[in-house]
């Protein structure tokens, strides 16, 4: 029993950050656009949100830090790829190379030196033994399970979400009856980058209290891999990312040792993510209606006839 | 208030598309300099560092050559798939498991000798990024599984496949409980091929590869499909051309290079496998396919540019002080403007007189 609410509770705190930046990029690409530069963004959160809270102390303020990093990166992907209709791939690709080695130049002078975690924010139920699997998380666990609800609200029951949808599906459409649709997009992609920033923040905010070049460990990639197999559903995305959650727990018990779980070689584990990403896609292909979801517009340039 | 407003051009501009790549590297110059200035560095004193000391300096010319060498080989394969639509972005895995197998070679061979030891690590290193990239292309033509995230998540996964061997079967008896592999034998390292160098047999079959792979894309019917596919794939598709098989050729030359580069690089600089061994030659040889246009002879020219970086970061590192991430940031800018001078290629900017403007209004 312990030892469940213990996995429990260690699953919520990984997929966190891979929900929240998985909400950004599902918005993303409802809005038509696909960016790949996630990963970048959420390293750019990370190194932000670290320094801010070593030289703050300020938890929040560090999160509203990386979201501000992460949405001044997206601004570049934004400006390349909506003003100047440049290939989405290849600037996806361009920000998380640029994300990677920015983030390891600033942080060079700060590796191995410890920040602290942020503490749940029930602190008395935290400790509770079995209460903590609802009471025992810092804020961003509650703010990526809010952010499912809210996305799906402002996606379903508002006009603004309506319009968004709009410009993903048909954007000539949208644009004839009198929408912007490069207007819209700059939004999505500004709001993905906000929220792959606060992703990337709580890797030294909440799981490993330093910093540590390229610490997010391709988990941007999962993230856009999760949307994906979400269908573009919110609700979805939040199964998907404790699914993910377990299976990176199941590597850490398996390292720690101990069970039957250590009889596997711990590179395997290691490895193992990356391979249930892919083993998640073939499964989600295989469904009839797997691409009928995808948003029309989905990584094409909004190129109105001039 | 001047105004501007791009007008599509009613062809590509030639100029255009060849003047912005250098354009780009310019660019990223000035916009280097400010910006390392801004944080702090001497910019401009980075720059020439950077940019120009790995050329004017004669000593650094071999190790431009042995750099350049694997981001012309897995850059030409990834500007032939590339061309064709192919999004493998995943060479940098593909470039491992290649080595990977050539070093299985290595290690059965060792202690033997023979000519053949080296054509048969080749050989394997090719089929092994071959397999490889089997993987997304199979998943990709069967289930249409997005081929840019199987291709990653592949690499992610055959970075642990290195730990993995090196610390279990394939651990040096004699590396005083270090994980890596054996030193290859005589036989199994590729031989230098100017005396007194660290220049390898690698750096001739680099230009080798590339200048092949321009016969190839522009004289013959593969290379004509290849960019067909890519440019209309509805007319291919009238035309006969199978999307499937094409993503399935664009795959292997890709993957197949990657893992030759692969075993290039084990045989030569490192000369057996070790945790270090992934160097992101796979990732910045994407870089280098976008900045030579996806044209083999641009990759040769953008895979010495690169290499230019890289070494250059290493002298700024040592000489100014400069963290050796800068180069990466410095690649990033390059592909930046690059994308962004892309839209020069296709459109015109044009002036519109106040005048006009108020008269559409």
């Amino acid at each position: 029993m312990d030892l469940t609410i213990a996995i429990l509770v260690t699953v919520v705190g990984a997929s966190t950050p891979i929900l929240i930046a998985a909400l950004g990029e599902l918005v993303v690409e409802r809005s038509g656009v696909l960016n790949l530069g996630v990963e970048g963004m959420m390293l750019l959160g990370a190194i932000a949100g670290f320094v801010v809270q070593f030289h703050t102390g300020n938890h929040y303020l560090a999160l509203l830090c990386g979201a501000a990093a992460g949405m001044a990166a997206s601004l570049i992907f934004g400006f390349l790829t909506l003003s100047l209709s440049a290939n989405q791939t290849a600037t996806g690709l361009a920000l998380t190379i640029f994300g990677t080695g920015f983030s390891a130049l600033a942080g060079a002078s700060y590796s191995a030196r410890p920040v602290a975690l942020m503490s749940p924010i029930f602190p008395d139920l935290a400790t509770h033994p079995v209460l903590r699997v609802l009471f025992g998380y810092s804020f961003p666990a509650y703010f990526a399970l809010f952010m499912v609800f809210a996305i799906w609200f402002f996606l379903k029951k508002t006009r603004a979400g309506l319009i968004l949808r709009a410009v993903g599906e048909n954007d000539l459409s949208a644009h004839s009856i009198g929408y912007s649709v490069i207007q819209v997009r700059y939004f999505a992609v500004m709001f993905g980058g906000a929220m792959a920033g606060v992703a990337g923040a709580c890797f030294p905010l909440t799981l490993t209290p330093q910093w540590a070049e390229g610490m997010t460990a391709g988990r941007g990639w999962i993230a856009v891999a999760l949307v994906v197999f979400a269908s573009w559903r919110p609700f979805r995305l939040l199964g998907g990312a404790y699914l993910f959650g377990l299976v990176m727990t199941m590597e850490l018990y398996a390292k720690a040792g101990g069970g039957p779980l250590s009889a596997i070689p711990s590179e395997l584990w290691a490895a193992l993510p990356y391979i249930a990403t892919i083993a998640v896609l073939v499964l989600i292909s295989l469904r009839r209606d797997a691409s009928t979801n995808a948003p029309a517009c989905l990584g094409k340039p909004f190129m109105p006839s001039n | 208030m001047m105004r501007f407003r791009l007008e599509k051009r009613p062809e590509p501009s030639k100029l255009m598309l060849y003047g912005t790549p250098v354009a780009a590297v310019v660019l990223t110059m000035i916009l280097g300099c400010l910006l390392f200035s801004a944080i702090g560095y001497n910019g401009l004193r980075a720059v020439q560092e950077i940019f120009f000391t790995p050329l004017t300096n004669p000593y650094k010319w071999q190790d431009l050559g042995i750099k350049a060498a694997p981001l012309i080989i897995i850059g030409t394969g990834l500007s032939v798939a590339y061309r064709a639509n192919v999004w493998n972005i995943g060479a940098e895995g593909q470039y491992i498991i290649g080595a990977l197998a050539a070093t299985s070679i290595a290690l059965l061979t060792w202690g033997m000798s023979g000519w053949w030891i080296l054509p048969l690590m080749a050989i394997a290193g090719m089929l092994g990024g071959m397999a490889y990239a089997s993987i997304p292309a199979f998943l990709k033509t069967r289930l249409n599984v997005n081929e840019i995230l199987t291709s990653l998540m592949l690499t992610y996964a055959s970075v642990q496949l290195i730990y993995y061997l090196i610390r279990g079967p394939w651990k040096d008896p004699m590396g005083i409980g270090f994980p890596q592999s054996r030193l290859f034998s005589e036989a199994a390292r590729l031989p230098n091929i100017i005396p007194g160098t660290i220049v390898h047999l690698g750096v001739p079959i680099a230009v080798i590869v590339a200048l092949i792979a321009w016969f190839v894309m522009s004289k013959t019917v593969f290379g004509y499909r290849m960019r067909v596919v890519g440019a209309a794939p509805h007319a291919a598709r009238y035309g006969g051309f199978s999307e499937n098989k094409t993503i399935w050729l664009a795959m292997l030359v890709s993957g197949g290079l990657a893992g030759l580069a692969g075993m290039l690089e084990v045989a030569g600089p490192f000369q057996r496998m070790v945790p270090g061994f992934p160097t992101n030659y796979g990732f910045t040889a994407i870089i280098v396919a976008f900045l030579g246009r996806l044209n083999p002879l641009g990759v040769i020219v953008a895979g010495v540019v690169l290499a230019i970086t890289f070494v250059g970061g290493q002298v700024a590192q040592t000489t100014i002080g400069l963290p050796d991430e800068a180069t990466g940031i410095f690649q990033a800018m390059m592909l930046f403007l690059l994308l962004a001078g892309d839209i020069l290629v296709r459109y015109r900017i044009r002036r519109i007189s106040p005048e006009a403007s108020a008269g559409a209004a």
